[in-house]
């Protein structure tokens, strides 16, 4: 059985160090761990040694029992549809420049993407312990949200607006009343370009019943999997983290652990002398003005830390702010013995 | 006064990778217009909350609502944005079935490249032809996705062929090119990630120049602590000296990415305020010092 971490938040907030940290720290405590990564900065992708961007595990070499994938979602989506669609389907849907915009832009396609590799990972029964650092879009809410709008999308929504009413057979929806509604709108509009996506839309319902399935079977992963949620003091990391959990509510796994990444000592925040006979005075007053900058930033994380862990009831876990962001395995490993109790999570 | 290299066109977008502050910036460059006598409307173009909420409690709707003295605001949300641009934008005949129309355009919206960018991107577009601000300022979308909005214009040519799509396509393209009209402004913070996105959405814009660049800020930037690393070893340990290690080693890295950006003007980091607020308006006041 593999145990599911899933880690989400908003971008920058340090998600995809601290998946590699969680995940390191996990294969050093014997768990054959995996973990799945989404866009991670240079160094930290050259520390797992994954330079090349694909779905497929490859070890890490500096850290035995870890592996490590970065999510490709064009390739993704081509194996999706390679095992929903009929060959010739399939042929016409990915040579489609409307399915390449679709799931280009469709925020939900890159997180499905990243839903479809971790049902992946899991059913392949070859980990312990699996690490979803998730999309950054909608703060996390998109991964959990992706299945249920994927399954809309290529049910039909879009076919029933062309149409006005219920869904038509492929031969029926250039019979009835959509054909003529859509020469008109084609000859106002400028071109040839609701029949054709009517014609692919036709196509893209015929991965309904496949995908719909897995849709499923991702979301039962989902309820299984432990969450953690990652985010800063700062405004923007904040809203988003609000917003998983206003809006979460329904989720059953609802995640019950905040990490709070970049936090500063707590005894920065009181204010002491600077006892020290020797130091030139212009020193003396740098430092002194230096701490009690950092003493206000100390106070403020303090403050916003305090408000949401009331009005959530949620259990926060300090990370401190490391200067250098880690660049090797070893690296990742100490970030994680800073935290114990997020390391409690990589056993 | 602010340095009006920044905002001395008709419609300025301001973007940036998420979490660096752009919202933040926009609010702040609106204070300084409205301060300096402008009348300004900002908009937000993907997200209700974004800028507005350093400069309203309340969230915005799509008609322009005044927000502070001389600054208005609104927010574009998708479905009256389509509305707005087939009643408004688009010369279709009069006699055309306007509810099979409404249903198409949504559809394609949804399905064809550059249809739901090009009707969001229109609303700023739209509001700088008919209103009369002086400034028109664009809480735009993150870095990520900029791109594919200022390139709608071309992505519907390259899709249709002719009609009246194309032509406000063509017209829309022009706009946002025009030199003497619109400029981008890219927030990004001093670290990694922004930096490389900022690297790779100007060279975007030197290959295909659909927008004229303003410049880039770089935000929450450190203050040097004037302490060399000897001087912070003579500290005796404890929260001084950590606090100074810590500034320094943070300093020195920001100092390394803020290098392999253009020259631009470097916004302080704001120690102990990060109420919405208050950074607009602390923004703002930096904006009359800060010069480069």
């Amino acid at each position: 059985m593999t145990r599911v971490l899933v880690v989400t938040g908003a971008g920058g907030v340090g998600k995809t160090t601290l998946s590699a940290a969680l995940a390191v720290g996990a294969a050093r405590n014997g768990l054959r761990t995996c973990v799945i990564t989404v866009d991670p900065a240079r160094r930290l992708a050259n520390a797992l040694g994954i330079d090349s961007l694909t779905n497929h595990p490859a070890p890490v070499t500096a850290q035995p029992g870890l592996s490590a994938a970065m999510l490709d979602v064009t390739a993704a989506w081509e194996a999706m549809v390679h095992r929903h669609a009929d060959p010739d389907v399939a042929d016409r849907l990915l040579t489609n420049p409307f399915f390449r915009a679709l799931a280009d832009r469709f925020p939900a396609a890159q997180a499905y993407a990243a839903g479809e590799q971790m049902a992946e990972h899991i059913e392949s029964h070859r980990w312990d312990l699996l690490v979803v650092d998730t999309p950054p879009a909608g703060g996390g809410l998109d991964f959990y949200r992706a299945p249920g709008q994927v399954r809309e999308v290529v049910g039909g929504r879009l076919l029933k607006w062309l149409t006005g009413a219920g869904l038509p057979g492929r031969r029926a929806l250039f019979r009835i009343t959509a054909r003529p509604a859509l020469r008109i709108a084609d000859t106002v509009l400028g071109g040839p370009l609701l029949e054709e996506i009517a014609e692919f839309l036709m196509d893209l319902r015929s991965l309904y019943d496949g995908l719909s399935a897995r849709a499923r079977s991702i979301e039962r992963h989902l309820q299984r999997a432990e969450s953690i949620v990652v985010t800063t003091a700062e405004p923007t990391p904040l809203r988003e983290a609000r917003r998983f959990f206003d809006e979460l509510q329904d989720v059953t796994g609802r995640p019950s652990t905040v990490v709070f990444n970049k936090q500063l000592p707590e005894d920065w925040s009181v204010s002491r002398n600077l006892r020290s006979p020797g130091l030139a005075p212009e020193v003396r007053s740098a430092a002194r003005d230096n701490l009690a900058r950092w003493a206000s930033e100390v106070h403020l994380q303090r403050d916003i830390k305090r408000e949401f862990a009331a009005r959530y009831r949620l259990h926060l876990v300090d990370v401190p702010w490391a200067a250098d962001p880690p660049t090797s395995v070893d690296a990742l490993a100490r970030l994680l013995n800073l935290s114990p109790e997020l390391a409690e999570y990589a056993h | 006064m602010i340095d009006s290299r920044m905002i001395d066109w008709r419609m300025v977008f301001v973007s940036g990778k998420g979490g660096v502050g752009k919202s933040a910036i926009t609010a702040s460059l609106a204070l300084s217009e409205a301060r300096r006598g402008g009348r300004v409307l900002v908009i937000g173009m993907v997200e209700s909350i974004g800028a507005a909420s350093h400069l309203s409690a309340q969230p915005l709707g799509y008609e322009p609502r005044r927000v502070r003295p001389g600054i208005d605001a609104l927010a574009v949300n998708r479905s009256d944005a389509l509305d707005e641009y087939l009643r408004l934008q688009l010369p279709v005949p009069k006699a055309a079935p306007t509810r099979v129309l409404t249903r198409a355009l949504s559809v394609l919206a949804e399905t064809a490249p550059g249809v739901r960018e090009i009707v969001t991107i229109g609303k700023p577009v739209y509001e700088m032809w008919r209103s009369n601000y002086d400034l028109v300022l664009v809480d735009a979308p993150p870095l990520g996705q900029l791109f594919s909005y200022l390139r709608a214009p071309s992505t519907i040519a390259e899709l249709v062929p002719a009609g009246p799509i194309r032509a406000q396509a063509e017209r829309m393209s022009a706009a946002l090119g025009d030199p003497e009209a619109a400029a981008l402004i890219i927030v990004t913070t001093p670290d990694e990630l922004p930096v490389r996105e900022t690297q790779e959405l100007l060279g975007q814009i030197e290959a295909e120049p659909v927008i004229r660049l303003a410049g880039v800020v770089a935000n929450r930037v450190l203050p040097d602590l004037s302490l060399t690393d000897t001087e912070i070893d003579t500290l005796p340990s404890g929260p001084h000296q950590d606090a100074a290690r810590h500034h320094h080693e943070v300093y020195t890295r920001q100092q390394r990415w803020l290098n392999e950006l253009p020259d631009g003007p470097r916004l302080p980091y704001l120690f102990g305020i990060h109420t919405a607020g208050e950074v607009g308006e602390k923004l703002a006041d930096v904006w009359e010092e800060v010069s480069w």
